[in-house]
């Protein structure tokens, strides 16, 4: 009798989880059976460049890279941003574990035994040398070597203005150097920030492998000759051997699509996906149906296509994932006003503007209280960020929710436009034209509450915007001539560094658009930097975000989020804001 | 005949000296800054510009940009596309067949449809087949490829899910990339058939038919409007007045006098068309994200991809010309009366 | 007819202003039969009518009265609804004042490279058609350049350079537009070069310019206007085709193409229902649609009334 009851009652339990489960199932995969079920399809809409992890320094075309087909000595663990487990390398060097010296300049990755390449090659730490030395030494006109380079050998490029090397072999052989079974780094100055990019930024290759595709062979005399190549000069251009979960199998550049298949000889346990296609899809509508239809797995948008994603039966939102990227309104200080119709006249004389008319700062306070920034919010954006307190975003160390930021105040805008190059902008009134990136209806919107707020303020205040495509704005740029403009950052690696210099150094990328420059800040940034110590980095950078507020060379308008939309039968997926795009290995089709 | 042939066709050189002469005196209105633009994908890259100028000589006269273009093409290689990551003859070979499947396709349904309704609308002038077929042609006539595009799409991809977007889907697409598919001309749903595998001949044949459709309406609008015409025309003239008078039943009068006569501007505009499809086909193909030489052409321009831009002008360039002369060799052969002077 | 028997006191006189019809009112009597040729002569006439009064239809508040106004910057459409009769496009355009503003922009854009070509054509033309010989060889070779390129990717390729604007689309297209003319003209200079009355005024030694003036090109105007006609539809599909690739007016700007393109995004809908955004495409694809078709129609009528080889043949 008891054990009737007994079995009685388990069979009960296990019929009823069979029909919880059974049910779950039902519901969640209720739209349609899986389709592809070993094999993952994305869709973006960005172009693949480079498939060479040396020169590939944009999102989309990073993607396949890192962390799918190559890997990186130490990785970042899970969704975190600053902590770190070792990949490549067998161990995270930090100060107790003597992998970094006390001094800051020394760091020591033991390289991983018994790892192979897609090749079939073991990998050594000739390999991971050479690798380190081949993205500091090629260095392509725009790449990224800047981001090792500045480091370990205190220079942003190879090659100095006028073109010639400026780099020795003696100093990159003893930056990166091999001592036994170990990878060992020498910096010049301590640089806190050194660990994260490695994890993002030393992707691993085969030098043989490379060697006998006419690359460069790891010596010392030949580097020269493969330095600044041209993209197409290059067999890792559009051929991949690392040592990641994925090797690569095809890139069709005219059906934009790449085709990663699973590397069984994987030195974890092998991914689930067979195959991983990556396809380019511009137009949104086919973009949709396609997985609507259940044809894509996952697809990319942007941010003003989110609404009409919503809801699709069978497909689930990932949404509010924040992102470490600000968008910025930038003043230009020192417009260059020849043959420059944004600057109108070129005069302050009502029908344009003067070179120096941004280095005014009650113009710009003027702007900063007058811009309306939760319209911009809303309606450009869809709601979908926060307003950032200054440089540093949130999330990063050194990000402080008490450095203030500047509220639409119609009154203090008037009042400090009033007190404008002493009085004369009130009474004489201004005009110039804001160009921004063609198509993008973000910005587009950000330019026109631009001019509604300020044309309100007075009628002698008048401003227009341009659609302009980005080769003529990025020749806008270079020539001094933007007026004010749009701009974005997103992040290289996941440090505050990676925002303060770019935006308040006086050799950052903005500042040198802009002719901003703060000594002080420069200082500042400098010691930032070198501290290892969060504590003091945190006071630094809460001194660095201040002086951007006093100083206002940008508005700081968005820190926005992002959102992906899967199939629902899309598992295992998770986000990680500094990965460039998707990371397959551990997702899986149920 | 030989002679004549031969003789056009050595305009093709001088063709296409003209037409990339032409691109490159164009570039007199780019600055180096905004060519070297094209290497770069951020603002942030700017500051490589002065070194990108450097190394792909962008800040030397337009003329020796060209004469070292010259001398390339002279060697064999058209140059590099960044647009296309590959170089630009690649490109062409790869993207120009794909366009010419579509293209022919849609050639053969508007010149078979517009020659023959043209012809009955005008033998038949004023009649509700006449009517109706000028109406429905002049509306075809008045709707904008894309919008047309844009509402097949919706409604037989996005409401029906028959007809997908793009060239294959992804397992045929992954089976032709593998080494058991031979491509022998390019063509999808010719190959497919060569290599006997009637699956891929209809995939490819499902992702062609709204392309071809969109392309066809406008077309074939334009072309029985032209026939139409022509035919008018031709019916009114004396030789076929005469022909009448003689008695001649009237379906002899048309097919044996009339058409042969009304086909002659049908044969120019038919190359005309034809390269109007090649231009018509840009829109299409960006709606349908079909991966052909009009997509690649358009983004190519927008970024300034020069040698890009150069390379295909000469194949349309070319294909003009091989155009014509195929219609001045079909003059010849519709109307004894035409010599080949 | 019957206000010739309603007034019987003026029956003499009336009956025989009747006999004799004048070929204008020929002319308007064939256009008056063809329901076809009066529904384009309609639609045109409705357009026209539509840009000349698009100030008080609606009320323009920027101080480019060509850029609409926007209430507002959220990104997605909103349907029809009072204030909006037909609703907004994203970014909160009105598409009623852009429709009617659309109006004059399609005719302003039209004219201006029909003008331009015209202007080209008769210079080009009338020397290439005049003379003859080697400046007719010279002219035709060039015009053979320029026709070998598919006239998108040469206005595309023209903007790309140029820059985005409207008035650098305007002159993109009419590079494409003049050697249809131009040639168009030669021919028909080349036709009335050789007839006799010309010839006969050479031989009296008027000056060149003055019988092309006086002679030639008043032949030359029928065909002209017929190409011309027919032609404005398929340069205002051409504008279209610019804006939809981001090539032609400016995103706010008053443009039907420019309205499609704003629409292209949301051709899709939303998830339950694919037709949640009609009237972005709809509407301003409506306004295209019978603006090309009155042209198209009316330029058929024309045809069929002045081409002079058609005549005397009903």
């Amino acid at each position: 009798m008891g054990r009737t009851g007994w079995s009685a009652r388990l069979t009960a339990v296990i019929l009823a989880a069979a029909v919880a489960v059974s049910l779950v199932t039902i519901a969640r995969g209720a739209a349609a059976p899986v389709k592809n079920p070993d094999t993952f399809i994305e869709l973006q809409f960005g172009d693949i460049t480079s498939l060479d992890p040396a020169l590939a320094y944009d999102i989309y075309s990073y993607e396949p890279v890192w962390p799918n087909v190559y890997e990186t000595l130490i990785m970042y663990s899970g969704s975190s941003l600053d902590r770190f487990e070792p990949m490549l390398s067998t161990r995270v060097p930090t100060l107790a574990n003597g992998g970094v010296s006390k001094d800051g300049l020394t760091y020591t990755f033991p390289v991983r035994q018994g790892v192979k390449f897609h090749d079939g090659s073991d990998m050594t730490v000739n390999d991971v040398v050479y690798s380190v030395r081949r993205f500091l030494l090629q260095d392509q006109a725009g790449g990224p070597a800047w981001l090792l380079l500045s480091p370990l050998l205190g220079v942003d490029s190879t090659r100095d203005d006028k073109g010639k090397i400026q780099v020795a072999w003696a100093d990159v052989q003893r930056a990166v150097s091999a001592s036994g079974d170990s990878v060992v780094f020498r910096l010049k100055k301590p640089f806190a920030p050194f660990l994260t990019i490695v994890a993002a930024w030393s992707s691993i290759m085969p030098q043989k492998w490379a060697a006998a595709h006419g690359d460069w062979d790891g010596q010392a005399g030949t580097w020269q000759k493969f330095n600044n190549p041209k993209t197409e000069d290059r067999y890792a251009f559009n051929h991949m051997n690392g040592t990641g979960p994925f090797m690569f199998e095809s890139w069709d550049p005219q059906a934009k699509q790449v085709i990663l298949v699973r590397n069984d000889h994987y030195w974890r346990k092998p991914a689930a996906l067979r195959r991983v296609v990556i396809r380019t899809v511009t137009e949104f509508a086919t973009a949709r149906l396609q997985l609507q239809q259940g044809d894509a797995d996952l697809i990319v948008r942007s941010l003003n296509q989110q609404s009409q994603l919503r809801g699709i039966p069978g497909t689930i939102m990932q949404d509010n994932l924040p992102q470490i990227a600000l968008q910025t309104l930038q003043f230009n200080y020192k417009i260059n006003t020849e043959a420059n119709p944004d600057a109108g006249s070129g005069k302050l004389d009502g029908a344009g503007i003067p070179p120096d008319f941004f280095n005014d700062v009650h113009v710009r306070r003027g702007f900063a209280y007058a811009f309306d920034y939760s319209a911009n919010l809303s309606g450009a954006y869809a709601g979908k960020g926060v307003i950032p307190h200054g440089p540093i975003p949130q999330g990063m160390l050194g990000f402080d929710p008490a450095v203030p930021i500047y509220q639409t105040n119609k009154d203090k805008a008037i009042a400090e436009f009033k007190e404008a190059f002493g009085g004369r902008v009130w009474s004489t009134g201004f005009k110039f034209t804001v160009p921004f990136t063609a198509g993008n209806t973000a910005r587009q919107t950000g330019a026109q509450i631009l001019r509604d707020t300020v044309t309100a303020l007075n009628p002698k205040f008048q401003i227009d915007s341009r659609p302009v495509p980005a080769s003529a704005l990025n020749q806008l740029l270079f020539a001094h001539k933007g007026t004010m403009y749009f701009l974005g950052w997103f992040a290289d690696y996941p440090d505050p560094h990676d925002f303060a210099q770019p935006f308040l150094a006086a050799n950052g990328y903005f500042p040198t658009r802009g002719s901003y420059k703060n000594p002080e800040a420069d200082r500042l940034i400098d010691q930032a930097v070198s501290t290892p110590d969060p504590a003091t980095r945190k006071a630094l950078y809460k001194q660095i975000s201040m002086i951007a507020y006093n100083d206002l060379p940008y508005l700081f308008l968005v820190q926005p989020v992002t959102y992906y939309t899967m199939r629902s039968w899309v598992r295992g997926w998770y986000y990680n804001a500094i990965f460039p795009g998707q990371y397959f290995y551990p997702i899986y089709k149920q | 005949m030989t002679a004549f042939v031969v003789r056009r066709l050595l305009l093709l050189p001088l063709v296409g000296l003209g037409v990339s002469g032409l691109i490159f005196l164009l570039l007199q209105f780019l600055t180096p800054a905004m060519r070297a633009s094209l290497y770069i994908h951020d603002p942030k890259q700017l500051n490589a510009l002065p070194d990108l100028i450097r190394k792909y000589h962008l800040d030397q006269p337009v003329y020796v940009q060209y004469w070292a273009w010259l001398v390339q093409v002279a060697h064999g290689d058209l140059g590099w596309s960044e647009t296309a990551r590959e170089p630009v003859a690649d490109a062409i070979r790869g993207y120009f067949p794909a366009t010419l499947e579509l293209a022919l396709y849609a050639f053969g349904f508007i010149l078979v449809l517009g020659v023959w309704l043209g012809t009955q609308s005008a033998v038949h002038k004023d009649h509700v087949l006449d009517q109706v077929s000028r109406f429905t042609s002049i509306s075809g006539a008045s709707l904008p490829t894309f919008v047309w595009g844009l509402l097949l799409l919706m409604i037989f991809y996005g409401h029906f899910g028959w007809f997908p977007p793009g060239r294959l889907s992804l397992n045929a697409d992954l089976y032709v990339r593998s080494g058991a598919f031979h491509p022998y001309t390019g063509l999808m749903t010719v190959d497919a058939l060569l290599n006997g595998r009637l699956w891929l001949f209809w995939d490819a044949a499902k992702h062609l038919i709204l392309p071809v459709a969109t392309l066809t309406y406008y077309l074939t609008a334009v072309l029985v409007r032209i026939t139409r015409s022509s035919m008018l025309e031709t019916l009114r003239t004396d030789y076929v007045r005469t022909a009448r008078a003689k008695g001649l039943a009237e379906r002899v009068v048309v097919d044996k006098h009339a058409r042969r006569n009304a086909l002659i501007p049908v044969i120019t505009l038919g190359s005309l068309l034809f390269v109007g499809l090649l231009s018509g086909v840009v829109i299409t193909e960006t709606v349908f994200n079909y991966p052909g030489i009009g997509q690649w052409g358009v983004e190519a321009s927008q970024q300034l991809d020069i040698p890009a831009v150069t390379g295909f002008a000469l194949i349309f360039a070319g294909l003009l010309v091989i155009g014509n002369l195929c219609a001045d060799v079909m003059y010849a052969i519709v109307d004894p009366r035409i010599r080949l002077s | 007819m019957s206000a010739v028997h309603a007034r019987p006191a003026a029956l003499p006189a009336a009956r025989r202003a009747k006999a004799v019809e004048t070929g204008w009112q020929r002319t308007l009597r064939r256009f008056r039969s063809n329901p076809l040729s009066v529904l384009g002569a309609g639609l045109v006439a409705f357009f026209v009518v539509m840009a000349l009064l698009a100030p008080f239809l609606a009320h323009p508040t920027e101080r480019n009265p060509y850029m609409i106004p926007h209430s507002g910057y959220a990104s997605d459409p909103r349907p029809p609804s009072p204030g909006h009769p037909f609703g907004t496009t994203e970014e909160q355009f009105d598409l009623f004042y852009g429709v009617v503003w659309g109006a004059r922009t399609a005719f302003m854009v039209a004219l201006s490279v029909v003008a331009t070509a015209v202007a080209i054509a008769l210079a080009l033309g009338s020397v290439s058609g005049f003379y003859g010989g080697r400046a007719d060889e010279i002219v035709m070779r060039v015009t053979d350049v320029f026709l070998a390129f598919p006239g998108l990717i040469l206005t595309v390729v023209i903007v790309a350079v140029l820059g985005q604007s409207v008035r650098n689309a305007v002159i993109a297209i009419a590079v494409v537009e003049w050697p249809t003319y131009t040639r168009l003209l030669r021919g028909e200079f080349l036709r009335v070069r050789d007839m006799e009355y010309v010839q006969a005024a050479r031989a009296l030694g008027s000056g060149d310019l003055r019988v092309i003036a006086r002679h030639m090109i008043p032949n030359a105007v029928y065909p002209l206007l017929i190409l011309a006609s027919l032609n404005m539809g398929g340069i205002v599909i051409t504008f279209a085709a610019l804006s939809f690739l981001g090539l032609g007016a400016p995103p706010g700007y008053a443009d039907w193409g420019q309205l499609v393109s704003l629409s292209h995004n949301w051709i899709a809908g939303t998830a339950g229902d694919p037709f949640t955004y009609w009237y972005t495409l709809i509407v301003p694809g409506t306004a295209i649609f019978l603006f090309v078709l009155g042209w198209n129609l009316l330029g058929d009528a024309f045809r069929d009334i002045f081409d002079p080889r058609l005549q005397g043949s009903r």
